[in-house]
Formats: structure tokens, C-alpha cells, sequence
């Protein structure tokens, strides 16, 4: 029983590996709870505390570099409900987004399939002013763009 | 599910929003209702993966998302999924033009 217990997992595991990496699914909501769990402090949205702790935990460091990430977002945001962000990265395996206006850092990870153009398009959510940022994984090295958006809450300025 | 996707020379271009409210757990609180967010989006043409996208309640309502591949793949399908933080899973599918 023991015995066939263990063949069966080692099946298990070496069909695993023989899986090209393209086709391993990596839901992170399930891999990796606490990503979505890393707090920014609210009431300092200007602080990146949060976005690096989640840079920490989603890449194992916060090292990061400048260029080779290009970020688009609004300088001002008259919606905090929709915010339109665009990002490319040229050879990027992985992209995360973060920011530091909502109660947590994380927005979205993008593993990047073999076919796919690091290049996209996504409307996000700022309850405040705060930084939008992007880490893209390139060659082992982690490089990042840091943008400021301010929110103009309820259309009224400020 | 809206798509919209168009081979542009060497590559091609995905536009696409989801239907769903996009509840964060603040949100869901004051509504009384659970927290609803789609945590996970994959697309495919020709079984071949070109998106893979793990989300959280940031991401606006109805969200909107536009990605690009490489190859021209006028005429063939993409097939996009979604699945939320409750379980629920929807697959849309569309002809590239």
C-alpha cells in the first residue's frame, strides 16, 4: 500500500515536471494568498511600504532596477473608479502591478505565455492619490516604473 | 463577455470587458453582500495560451483588459475564462478578424 502510494506520486510528480513551462497554470490567488493579504498604509498613500512588501513576496526581493518598464497612466485621475493603465515590458516573463491607494498593494500578475507581447491595457481602482507602480521580471532582474496618480475624489477638485 | 480582437500584421490585439461587479471587500460590506471579484483570467488560440492574469478587487468594475500576441491570427478563435473569488467561471469565445 505504502509502496504504491509512493510509485504513484513519483508519476504524478515526473508528468508534472515533463510539463513545459508554458503550459503550467499559475493561479497566484491560489498559490499565493498572502500577495492579496500585503496592507499599504491608507492613511499614507504616499508611502510604499505595502508595494514593496508585495514586490517581496511575489518575487522573493524588492531589489529592483529602473528602465526597460514603460508605464502610462493619468497624471490626474477624475475618476478614482476607473483608472486607465498601460505597461510593456520587452522580454518580461512576469509582470505585477501595484498601487498605494487602496487598503491592499496587489492589483493583478501577468505571466507571461511564450505567444503573449508583454504590452497591456487595464482600468484600475484609487480610492486616492497614490502611486501606480510595475514590476517586470527580465533575465532573472526585477525592473520597476513608480507613477503618481492624483485622484480627484467626487469631481470636486483637490 | 465583449472581444474584440483584430490580427494586426505580425501580431494580434485583444480587446476585451468582462461583466461583473468587481466587488472589493469594502464594497461588498456596505452593500451587505460577499466580497466578488474575478481573480484569475486565461485566453487561448489553438489551445496555445496568450494570456494568463491573476487579478484582485482592484481592478475596476466591468473590467476592461487589452493584450496582444505575437502571429497573425486572422480567422481563428480566442477563448477567454474568467473565474471569481466565489467559484463562479464564464468562457467567452470570438472570431479574430
Amino acid at each position: 500500500m505504502e509502496r504504491r502510494k509512493f510509485l504513484g506520486l513519483g508519476a504524478g510528480a515526473a508528468a508534472l515536471f515533463a510539463l513545459p513551462a508554458g503550459l503550467m497554470a499559475e493561479n497566484y490567488r491560489k498559490t499565493l494568498p498572502a500577495l492579496w493579504k500585503v496592507k499599504n498604509d491608507e492613511k499614507h498613500a504616499d508611502d510604499e511600504k505595502g508595494v514593496n512588501e508585495a514586490i517581496k513576496t511575489l518575487f522573493g526581493s524588492d531589489k529592483t532596477e529602473e528602465g526597460k518598464v514603460h508605464l502610462k497612466a493619468p497624471a490626474i485621475a477624475e475618476n478614482g473608479a476607473v483608472v486607465p493603465v498601460s505597461f510593456k515590458a520587452e522580454g518580461a516573463k512576469r509582470i505585477a502591478l501595484f498601487q498605494s491607494a487602496d487598503p491592499e498593494a496587489a492589483v493583478a500578475v501577468f505571466d507571461i505565455p511564450e505567444k503573449a507581447i508583454p504590452d497591456y491595457s487595464v482600468r484600475i481602482k484609487m480610492q486616492q492619490t497614490g502611486h501606480v507602480v510595475v514590476v517586470a521580471e527580465i533575465d532573472g532582474k526585477l525592473y520597476k516604473a513608480d507613477k503618481v496618480v492624483k485622484v480627484t475624489v467626487g469631481g470636486c477638485g483637490g | 463577455m465583449r472581444i474584440k480582437a483584430k490580427a494586426k500584421g505580425d501580431y494580434t490585439e485583444v480587446k476585451v470587458m468582462f461583466k461583473h461587479p468587481m466587488l472589493s471587500y469594502r464594497e461588498a460590506k456596505k452593500k451587505g453582500k460577499k466580497a466578488d471579484f474575478i481573480t484569475y483570467v486565461t485566453a487561448t488560440v489553438d489551445n496555445e495560451k496568450v494570456l494568463e492574469v491573476s487579478t484582485s478587487q482592484f481592478l475596476s468594475k466591468n473590467p476592461y483588459m487589452k493584450f496582444k500576441f505575437k502571429g497573425n491570427a486572422k480567422g481563428k478563435e480566442i477563448v477567454i475564462t474568467w473565474v471569481d473569488l466565489l467559484g463562479k467561471t464564464k468562457t467567452g469565445k470570438a472570431k479574430i478578424k
